[in-house]
């Protein structure tokens, strides 16, 4: 895969909600394998910049692409199969923990999945969680388990919206590690967290200044 | 066996009964006698009114009228179902009345068809009291089971998304709020169905051993209507919800905020 390919293209997209502008006049290029951090201060719109990829919010003007494609009502169905998102809330729903994996990984989409996660979940200090609650994990526990399925998915783009903000110092590098050494994906990171901003792997985009950082 | 007739001054009598609960609301400060008078006057005059609606419509007899009486009062039911859920009423009136109607006439066609040996399907007697009956009857579920598919998806939206975002299809993603939906608005249903004749002596055979009937008639259609009521209740939320969700969501898969109705302080203070 060519390292220079658009993946994500924002062409002059504004973006308001109920009159309140949130996205003014962006016009950014994501490409393949690129490491990015989306930085600004809170209520500035990162999140909501992910959400227009995905096709959750529509823009009141411009131009969204994800993979050479205009993201619309059609296209958008299968945009959500080539990312895996890790939202801000970690949104995983109630129920125990094996019966969500059960329900991902019976998803249509992902039937052709090797969708084992007892390794990574090994790896990411998960042992003994299968049978709890989802709604009694702690929210660090919680973000690792959105990862590690996030991993599972088997997508090359990552949307990781503050998946960092509940993990020690320790489990902080562990992941950011893990997903800044695969050169074959593109992660778009929104966190304040040092870990990822302070990366040589990474380039910083300053969501209010609409500039790149470095 | 006909029924005994109450005389008018009979029916006066019973309500002397309510000189009980007047005397409770005065005495511990309940003050239900507003409230209950309000009641009690509505009841006697609809019913006052209908009596009388009815009893040409019996006399009269004629199919269209029935029929058209019949959507009259799937109309209503629609509108109760609706207007206690969080959406607009004009947004998804139509899609809603389609689906009561087809769930209410289905299973009145059934029943005056291959199971009670009536002269015509249309016959007031049996196409109005037992549309009736079931409308009435599948009304709750109706209401609990499309307020809480709207309810529960506007609430869990994030985790909703979060799905679609897996790559979820829309009939994955909603399937848990359907599935939930409907459950929830059966329960009442399964539990009375459950304890029938024990607890509950159910008033269409209350009405039918008063009418005259034997027993054993009355259990018959108790048990014809408890399948209608079910059959249709099921058919009617789930039909409903397929339906709506074609104006409530969008091509993106997600819900519209534009046909919820605007939550004005007072109606949220109430809930
Ligand atoms: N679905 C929505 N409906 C209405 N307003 C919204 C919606 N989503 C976001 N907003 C508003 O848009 C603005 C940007 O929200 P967004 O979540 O994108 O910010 P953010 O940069 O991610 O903030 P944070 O760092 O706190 O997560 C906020 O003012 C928010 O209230
Ligand atoms: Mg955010």
């Amino acid at each position: 895969m060519s390292g220079t390919s658009a993946v994500i293209e924002f062409a002059g997209v504004n973006l308001s909600f109920s009159g309140k502008k949130v996205i003014d006049d962006l016009s950014l290029v994501i490409n393949s394998g690129d490491k990015v951090v989306i930085s600004g201060k809170s209520g500035c719109g990162k999140s909501s910049l992910l959400s227009l990829v995905l096709g959750f919010v529509k823009p009141d003007s411009g131009k969204v692409v994800f993979g050479g494609v205009a993201v619309d009502g059609k296209t958008a169905w299968n945009v959500r199969r080539e990312i895996a998102l890790i939202d801000q809330d970690v949104s995983l729903g109630s129920g125990s923990v094996e019966s969500f994996l059960e329900f991902v990984s019976d998803l249509k989409v992902n039937a052709h999945l090797d969708f084992s996660p007892h390794k990574l979940m090994k790896f990411f200090h998960l042992q003994g969680i299968l049978h709890k609650n989802l709604k009694d994990l702690s929210g660090g526990e919680r973000q690792r388990l959105a990862i590690v399925v996030s991993v599972l998915l088997n997508r090359k783009v990552f949307f990781l919206d503050e998946v960092t903000s509940s993990l020690d110092a320790n489990l902080k590098k562990k992941v950011a590690d893990y997903f800044l050494k695969r050169d074959d994906w593109t992660c778009v990171i929104v966190s304040h967290d040092p870990v990822w901003l302070e990366s040589p792997s990474v380039r910083v985009f300053d969501f209010e200044e609409k500039v790149w950082k470095h | 066996m006909e029924t005994l007739d109450i005389p008018l001054v009979n029916l006066a009598v019973a309500f002397l009964l309510l000189l009980i609960p007047v005397g409770i609301s005065i005495k511990y400060g309940l003050k239900l006698i507003k409230p209950l008078f309000v009641s009690i006057v509505r009841m006697t005059i609809q019913l006052a009114l209908i009596g009388v609606f009815l009893k040409y419509l019996f006399q009269w007899n004629n199919a269209f009228v029935n029929i058209g009486w019949l959507l009259v009062m799937i109309v209503v039911a629609v509108f109760s179902s609706v207007k206690s859920s969080s959406i607009k009423v004009s947004s998804i009136f139509l899609p809603a009345f389609i689906s009561f109607s087809v769930a209410t006439l289905t299973v009145v066609f059934f029943l005056n068809v291959f199971v009670v040996p009536v002269n015509s399907v249309f016959d007031a007697r049996y196409l109005i009291v037992l549309g009736g009956m079931l409308l009435g009857n599948s009304l709750r579920g109706n209401i609990v089971g499309i307020s809480t598919f709207y309810k529960r998806l506007k609430m869990d939206s994030n985790h909703y998304l979060y799905v679609l975002s897996l790559g979820a299809t829309e009939t994955e993603a909603l399937m848990p709020y359907l599935r939930e939906s409907v459950q929830l608005a059966l329960k009442p249903t399964l539990a009375s169905m459950a304890t029938m004749g024990i607890v509950t002596l159910p008033g269409m055979m209350t009405g039918v051993i008063l009418g005259g009937a034997s027993p054993e008639v009355a259990i018959k259609y108790q048990i014809i209507i408890m399948i209608g009521i079910v059959t249709s209740t099921i058919a009617s939320v789930v039909l409903t919800i397929v339906l709506t969700k074609r104006v409530c969501i969008d091509r993106y898969g997600v819900l519209r905020s534009d046909v919820f109705r605007k939550e004005t302080p007072s109606r949220r203070k109430k809930l």
